[in-house]
């Protein structure tokens, strides 16, 4: 898991290549991994990555990132190394005062590494302010000085705030160890190639034994393994050095030879303070870079959803296939009767039983010889034998509720074979006083409209 | 496709609302309903899937056509029960390429490879006499068997059909397509359950997969909202101008394409909400309005769906407030507490007055030697409560709206809405966010989070 795997995620989730089934279906095969979610979330980095055009967005960042690191991390050990000389650089005439070469490889990178530690405290909430005193802050901004084609390249890119943040410090401290060990370089080479004497110098009213007891503490990691490395109250007492008089104290011309044994403690200082130290933040800074990484992942826009989409059933209830197109044709019939006559030679009830057809018929103030139930609880044999008997013109009541089936198609073409014409009349219930709503009539008025049947009017 | 799960054909005369509880029951508004009868000619297939998996499957048939034709045929043959089955087999196959019984033929082949019969009748119309053929027919396959009352209308003559189906089927249940109740629903599905034993533990299953699948839809309901308001808020429009100053004409093309760009980020959520439901043939009046005929920047919706000029003072107050405590807390106390309280005041003001103003036109890149307008992020503190109140509005319209309704869907507005869901705490803990949103800076995935977390429970509390 590194800035390169949380690019790809990235880029993958934004061009979205993989559907909801495609996602589940990764989830059931990975199921060992349900409960780790980061791993789940690698995993399907690892198996889609292929899908992304090429060069990869995190081959391209991570490559110019690398780049612009080496060269500040170039930069940096150069500048140390200038600076080892600079501090170090001895004319014979005065002596090179330690304290400036302390303060530099003791004090600032301790003031640094605070003011780091600061930063990764309040790294997790938002932007730091602090990372922008940092110069791989700054190494950012150069990416933004970069060709345009390579800018282009890295437009799409927003990483997490808070990995931004991750990234900037963890690279600080690569090229503050860059820096020093420029600076424990330079130390070590002009200790081989120069004879140096080192002094003590300071403006504030400091004793030899205050300043031993000072050292002595800052020498507390290494001055029982290295006790050399530690300068005696003597060496320290012939070491100090007042810039009044235009010549040097006799004591230090006469000790003159031990005043090069500063030089171990002063590696040490700069081994222990400027580059153990930092490589211990380093350290940290890559394990808060992990974690980084991690919740990065997570909070990532649309890796919840591709988490859930992996770990969650997919529910369909739909069907599968399309159903065709059904066109409701217009309910226009041509053959209406408007009123119903005062007599018919017949009339039929379309599963309508016989004493319910009476009260209609009356209701309706229709004179019919014969009442008739067809269709219903009627058998097929008993439905032939009325329409032989039927002549003439015959009313057949119909529920109008009930859409014509193909039964009723049967029964109507073989009626209209044997007389001369047949109303139809699509009644309602009896709540509705036989009166039928008029969308129910012309569910009738579209089915007689296939029949094409001369003799067959509908009633409307 | 294993053929071991159970199946359910749902049976019964034309036009008695088959189509119409297939489509609840399935949540699917594909399903051709009409008054028509004929419109089913194909058994049609609707499976409960889990990952791939058929729990069951609900088939959609043609209504019975010649039932007694069909039930005389079975009739010539006096067999003992146990082989009336047997009858319907050979029925089947001596008929399957006749025209005339294809829509039996449809029907009657899934029962007779398994499946359960869900008899449908409509108990807002009186019993007759006719059904007994086709009610007859299904006894002869022998296959577990319910019916369902279904109430088109709203006469109710179901005691009647409940006597007369009694005698024909093991269970008679009562249920309204039109309404999307979950726990109608759920009875349902339990009655299916109890038709064969070994059916019991797949229908329980779909149960819990039901409510699971239901829950779904809500969280992504509530993230395609919370997408909608923070793209809305945080949306700048830009519009290039070339003469030294902009002239009047512009900045109002300006403000159009800035309202434009919500309109359709609205119509995108809406869209997206429906597809989600399962609602993505639902027809609407007109796109661009979905409430009746009210605007997203219209007054009526923001005296409908926005803050009041006191909820905005206190809105704007509280926001202000802390604001000023983050000034107190930095000089630790020493201000006596008075950012808080200018805070108050200035965010309470600020917000009174501006209203009925969406956001300040700014002219901007005159130095650079380049003129543009620019309008956004959103500045109005009312209209993301306007915003979310449709979004919320809509999405409980469409949660709550039956597979089986067809015709245009027209949304009727409540009044009261804004009542329902939004009080003085929730209010208060939107804001936070809204004022993020408004920044338009670069939001961490975590805050939107948050954020779907408050819409999620105010969908539950509304949807259920």
């Amino acid at each position: 898991m590194n800035l390169k795997s949380y690019l790809d995620l990235y880029a993958l989730l934004k061009s979205d290549i993989s559907s909801r089934e495609e996602r589940r279906s990764f989830g059931l095969i990975h199921v060992m991994m349900k409960k780790n979610s980061i791993e789940q979330l690698l995993a399907w980095v690892d198996e889609h990555k292929i899908k992304l055009k090429r060069p990869l967005l995190s081959e391209t960042f991570s490559s110019y990132l690398y780049s612009v690191t080496v060269t500040l991390m170039l930069v940096a050990f150069v500048l140390g190394l200038v600076s080892g000389i600079g501090l170090l650089n001895y004319s014979g005439h005065e002596p090179v005062n330690v304290i400036y070469f302390i303060a530099m490889v003791v004090f600032l990178p301790v003031f640094t590494m605070t003011l780091t530690l600061f930063s990764m405290i309040r790294a997790n909430s938002s932007q730091s302010l602090l990372v922008h005193i940092s110069p791989a802050f700054w190494m950012e901004k150069i990416i933004h000085l970069l060709p345009h084609q390579v800018q282009d390249n890295l437009k799409e890119i927003k990483i997490n705030p808070l990995l931004a943040n991750w990234v900037v410090i963890k690279r600080s401290q690569i090229l503050a160890l860059a820096f020093y060990f420029g600076l424990f370089f330079a130390l070590l080479g002009m200790v081989a190639t120069k004879d140096i004497a080192f002094a003590w110098s300071t403006t504030l009213n400091v004793s030899p034994e205050v300043f031993h007891d000072f050292l002595h503490t800052l020498a507390f990691p290494w001055r029982d393994l290295y006790p050399s490395a530690l300068p005696s109250v003597e060496l320290i007492e012939q070491s100090q050095y007042f810039r009044l008089g235009d010549k040097l104290s006799e004591e230090m011309i006469q000790n003159a030879s031990r005043l090069g044994e500063w030089w171990k403690f002063l590696a040490f200082a700069t081994l222990f303070y400027a580059i153990i130290l930092r490589f211990m933040i380093y350290l940290l800074a890559l394990l808060g870079f992990r974690q980084a990484v991690k919740r990065s992942f997570l909070t990532l826009d649309g890796s919840e959803k591709l988490l859930k989409e992996m770990n969650e059933p997919v529910i369909s209830t739909h069907a599968e296939t399309e159903e065709k197109s059904f066109i409701q044709e217009d309910a226009v019939y041509g053959q209406i009767v408007p009123a119903l006559d005062a007599s018919y030679d017949m009339v039929h009830g379309w599963a309508i039983p016989k004493e319910q057809l009476a009260v209609m018929r009356d209701s309706m103030q229709v004179i019919s010889p014969q009442l008739v139930e067809v269709g219903g609880g009627n058998t097929l044999e008993e439905d032939s034998e009325i329409i032989h008997r039927s002549h003439g013109e015959v009313l057949l009541y119909v529920k109008a509720w009930e859409p014509p089936t193909l039964d009723f198609v049967d029964f109507l073409e073989a009626l209209s074979k044997q007389v001369d014409k047949v109303i139809i009349y699509p009644a309602g219930t009896p709540q509705e006083h036989y009166r039928a709503e008029a969308k129910k009539t012309d569910v009738w008025a579209r089915k007689l409209g296939t029949i094409h049947n001369h003799k067959v009017w509908l009633k409307r | 496709m294993n053929g071991l799960h159970p199946k359910f054909a749902v049976v019964g005369h034309p036009n008695k609302g088959k189509s119409s509880i297939v489509s609840a029951l399935a949540a699917d508004d594909s399903v051709q309903i009409s008054d028509t009868p004929g419109t089913t000619v194909k058994k049609r297939s609707f499976p409960l899937k889990v990952d791939g998996k058929i729990l069951y499957e609900l088939l959609d048939t043609p209504g019975f056509q010649r039932a007694r034709r069909v039930l005389a045929w079975l009739e010539q043959h006096n067999v003992p029960a146990d082989k009336k089955h047997e009858v319907v087999q050979q029925f089947l196959y001596e008929y399957k390429d006749d025209p005339r019984f294809s829509d039996e033929i449809e029907l009657l082949e899934p029962i007779i490879e398994g499946a359960g019969i869900i008899y449908v009748v409509d108990g807002s119309k009186p019993y007759g006499e006719e059904y007994e053929s086709e009610m007859e027919i299904l006894r002869w396959t022998g296959q577990p068997s319910m019916a369902l009352i279904n109430h088109i209308d709203e006469t109710d003559y179901s005691q009647e059909w409940k006597r007369a189906l009694g005698h024909y089927f093991k269970m008679v249940r009562t249920y309204n397509p039109m309404q999307t109740d979950m726990e109608q629903h759920i009875n349902i599905l339990e009655s299916m359950a109890q038709l064969k034993e070994e059916w019991t533990a797949s229908i329980k299953a779909s149960i819990r997969l039901f409510e699971r699948y239901h829950e779904q839809m809500l969280e992504q309901s509530a993230r395609s909202i919370t997408k909608l308001i923070y793209h809305s808020l945080s949306y700048v429009e830009t519009l290039p101008f070339f003469l030294e100053e902009a002239s009047i004409n512009e900045k109002e093309m300006l403000e159009q394409k800035y309202k434009d760009k919500l309109r359709s980020f609205e119509i995108k959520n809406q869209e997206h909400i429906e597809k989600i439901w399962n609602h993505e043939h639902l027809q609407k009046e007109e796109t661009s309005l979905t409430f009746e005929d009210l605007d997203l920047f219209s007054e009526e919706t923001a005296s409908i769906f926005g803050l009041t000029r006191k909820e905005l003072l206190i809105t704007g107050a509280t926001s202000g407030a802390v604001t000023g405590a983050g000034i107190d807390l930095f000089f630790a106390g020493h201000t006596l507490l008075l950012g808080g309280a200018i805070g108050a005041v200035v965010g309470g003001v600020g917000a009174y007055f501006g209203f009925n103003e969406l956001s300040e036109i700014k002219v901007l890149g005159k130095t650079l030697g380049k003129h543009y307008l620019e309008m956004g992020p959103m500045e109005n503190r009312s209209f993301p409560y306007i915003l979310l109140g449709r979004a919320v509005y809509h999405t409980t319209q469409i949660a709550n709206r039956s597979h089986a309704l067809r015709g245009v869907a027209s949304f009727k507005v409540d009044s009261k809405f804004k009542e329902k869901w939004l009080n003085d705490n929730l209010r208060k803990a939107l804001e936070k966010y809204h004022k993020k949103f408004r920044s338009a800076k670069e939001l961490d995935a975590e805050e939107l989070a948050e954020y779907e977390r408050l819409i999620l429970k105010i969908l539950q509390t509304l949807v259920g």
